[in-house]
């Protein structure tokens, strides 16, 4: 168990020749002791090189990543007391089940009866105890992968790293991997990087979620945060299905606005919409002050945060149901809204399969609510949350 | 499987038929030569040739008695000594080719192959002057150092293709586990192209055995190989055809049983390093 310090960590790939890439940018980052971390990120955003880096798999270009406090730059990866579970599992097609278990302590040196004992138990642990003499070949997708994670648990390391662990598992056992691995964390405490593009495991597994994109931490956060305050745009954009509905606009004072009261109005190109005193006197972000007219911002209104209602006396979009997806309990009305032509104004509306909306079919007309608080607003620039 | 229908089982059995075909064409010298040595001096030359004779043992007994045995058993050590020695060396040569940054590193392995490509007959002087004045002309060191030339850089060829396959992750499993690189190579890679190593024994033994033209010009008595030795049957009165073919099926012999100790090996190896 320990704490992980990445202090401005940078990664560049390739040079002196070659075009370089810049793969991991001024990564600053605490993972608590015992906590479960998701680094998550669409593929190519650098979660995968901070992973090895911290593993030492991979030499930071500058930067320090500490364990408890100590420098592990220039140890090798066997003596950085960390275990790492990889995508692809990486079993020897030589090597037995138990070989697999063993071979962590082999190189550590451990003696014989010590070793039988901590594999007895670990596989008792993950149950594949009757599987010890098995070859990789002789395992099922899900053994294969508790083998792997067994490998990496033997050791009782300081720090656990999974990269895409899940990937190569049918829908189903990834659920109940899932489960089983977050089980195991809670029981172990041991400090956990994960590393997923899949925000679904990401919110489900996480104490803590890192969003990363084009090298860069996006955001750290607790599930509910990123969902419910992203940072920017991207983090708004990438977190929650369908996405968020985004559409730029700009701020004017509002032609019927009551004076005493907040004179100033969104104006996109499909609709505008008042903005009142409550709505930005309830977010709490710092940059309201960004709200004056002229500001060029990128408004967003995730699906579920939209009501289905008739197209007269709705205080905001109005357009024509253009495809309807059943997803079981709800359904997926996408609405082309009205004096807008592209795929930015087709809006995605998340509604209950009971309820006014149930009747909704292609080709209505219909008007669309923001839920109270279910605005947000982004600098258009430099896509930071302002709203 | 017995409950394939009957089509799909005459199917099968048609299959064969090529591959009996073609396996035959392929051991039909092997075949021969192994009939004409246990044929009678008499049914050698008849003619429709004869499958049906009564077989004798004189030709091995006459070629067992000769000097041919003391020339075989060069062969033998020669090569086996050799295709270990560029088993070894060149394994280690493939894995720092294939896994370790070098400056240099295309032209010097191609420089490596290139040693392969050189036609025989091109260095067979230089060699002949070079052990004259070291001493080692007519040894069976000098046929080891000669024949290692070529199997090494073939070795390293064939073998930095298997540990190119070998993934990465399967080191960088074996070097979290807290192995050094000496331990990745003997625990992860190693074992993973075995069947290249099979391959390279295989194919570096039967070079070794068959080679003729060095053999010739760098052996006169002492160290005088099989190929070479089989000279001896050609006589003033004649050629000894059942006891060159007895001959040379025992010089084959060495051959076929190190192929079948590696054979579980050998048919990954032969499909060039495909893990799977």
């Amino acid at each position: 168990m320990a704490t992980l310090k990445l202090e401005l960590l940078n990664l560049i790939y390739g040079g002196k020749g070659t075009p370089s890439m810049h793969a991991v940018r001024d990564v600053d980052l605490v993972v608590g002791d015992g906590e479960f971390c998701v680094f998550l990120g669409p593929s190519g955003c650098g979660k995968t090189s901070t992973l090895r880096m911290i593993a030492g798999l991979e030499t930071p270009t500058s930067g320090v990543v500490r364990l408890d406090g100590r420098v592990i730059n220039d140890l090798y990866p066997g003596e950085r007391d960390i275990a790492m579970v990889f995508q692809s599992y990486a079993l020897y097609p030589h090597l037995t089940v138990r070989g697999h278990l063993e071979l962590p302590l082999r190189a550590h040196r451990v003696p014989k009866e010590e070793r039988e004992r901590r594999v007895t138990e670990i596989a008792d642990l993950l149950q594949i105890a009757d599987l010890l003499e098995a070859r990789p070949r002789q395992l099922s997708g899900g053994q294969a992968q508790r083998t792997a994670i067994g490998r990496a648990l033997i050791r009782q390391p300081k720090l656990f790293l999974l990269d895409e662990p899940l990937t190569n598992l049918d829908a189903r056992l990834r659920l109940e991997t899932r489960a089983a691995l977050k089980r195991l964390q809670n029981e172990l405490g041991i400090t956990t990087i994960y590393v997923t593009h899949d925000q679904e495991e990401a919110l489900s597994l996480a104490d803590t979620i890192v969003v990363m994109n084009d090298g860069r931490v996006q955001q750290v956060a607790t599930s509910r945060e990123l969902y419910g305050h992203p940072s920017n745009r991207f983090v708004a954009g990438f977190i929650g299905t369908p996405p968020m509905n985004f559409l730029a606009a700009t701020v004017q004072p509002s032609a019927n606005g009551h004076i005493d009261e907040n004179p100033l109005a969104l104006v996109t190109a499909a609709f505008s919409l008042p903005l009142s005193a409550t709505s930005i006197e309830a977010s709490g972000v710092s940059g309201r002050s960004r709200l004056v007219p002229g500001a060029a911002l990128t408004l967003g209104v995730r699906p579920e945060d939209l009501i289905v209602g008739p197209p007269d006396g709705v205080d905001g979009p109005r357009g024509r149901v253009v495809v309807v997806e059943p997803q079981g309990d709800e359904r997926i009305i996408s609405v082309a809204l009205d004096g807008g032509d592209s795929a930015e104004t087709v809006w995605k509306v998340r509604a209950p399969k009971h309820g006014p909306s149930a009747k909704v079919a292609i080709g209505d007309v219909v008007g669309l609510a923001v839920r109270p608080r279910g605005l947000r607003l982004f600098d258009k620039e430099t896509e930071e949350r302002v709203l | 499987m017995n409950a394939q229908p009957r089509s799909g089982r005459f199917s099968q059995a048609l299959w064969y038929l090529p591959v009996l075909l073609i396996t035959a064409f392929f051991t039909f010298p092997l075949i021969w030569i192994v009939m004409t040595a246990l044929k009678p001096p008499i049914d050698v030359f008849a003619y429709p040739p004869k499958f049906v004779f009564s077989p004798t043992l004189d030709n091995y007994r006459r070629v067992l008695q000769s000097d041919y045995m003391g020339s075989l058993g060069n062969s033998v050590i020669i090569a086996l000594v050799s295709a270990a020695f560029s088993v070894v060396l060149g394994t280690l040569t493939a894995y720092g080719f294939s896994r370790y940054p070098l400056r240099g590193k295309d032209n010097l392995f191609f420089w490596i192959l290139s040693l392969r490509m050189l036609p025989v007959i091109a260095v067979i002087v230089p060699y002949f002057l070079l052990f004259q004045r070291v001493g080692l002309t007519d040894t069976v060191v000098a046929m080891m150092l000669v024949y290692s030339v070529f199997n090494i850089s073939f070795t390293v060829w064939l073998l930095k293709g298997f540990f190119d396959e070998v993934p990465r992750e399967m080191e960088e499993a074996a070097k979290m586990d807290g192995y050094g690189p000496w331990g990745v190579f003997t625990r992860v890679a190693l074992p993973l192209v075995i069947p290249g190593i099979a391959t390279a024994m295989i194919f570096n033994v039967v070079q070794s055995i068959n080679e003729f033209l060095l053999a010739f010009v760098l052996t006169q008595r002492k160290a005088t190989t099989a190929p070479i030795a089989l000279l001896n049957f050609l006589t003033p009165m004649g050629l000894d055809w059942g006891g060159i073919s007895a001959a040379a099926s025992m010089l084959v012999a060495p051959v076929i049983i190190l192929a079948i100790i590696v054979r579980k090996h050998l048919i990954r190896g032969m499909s060039f390093g495909q893990l799977e």
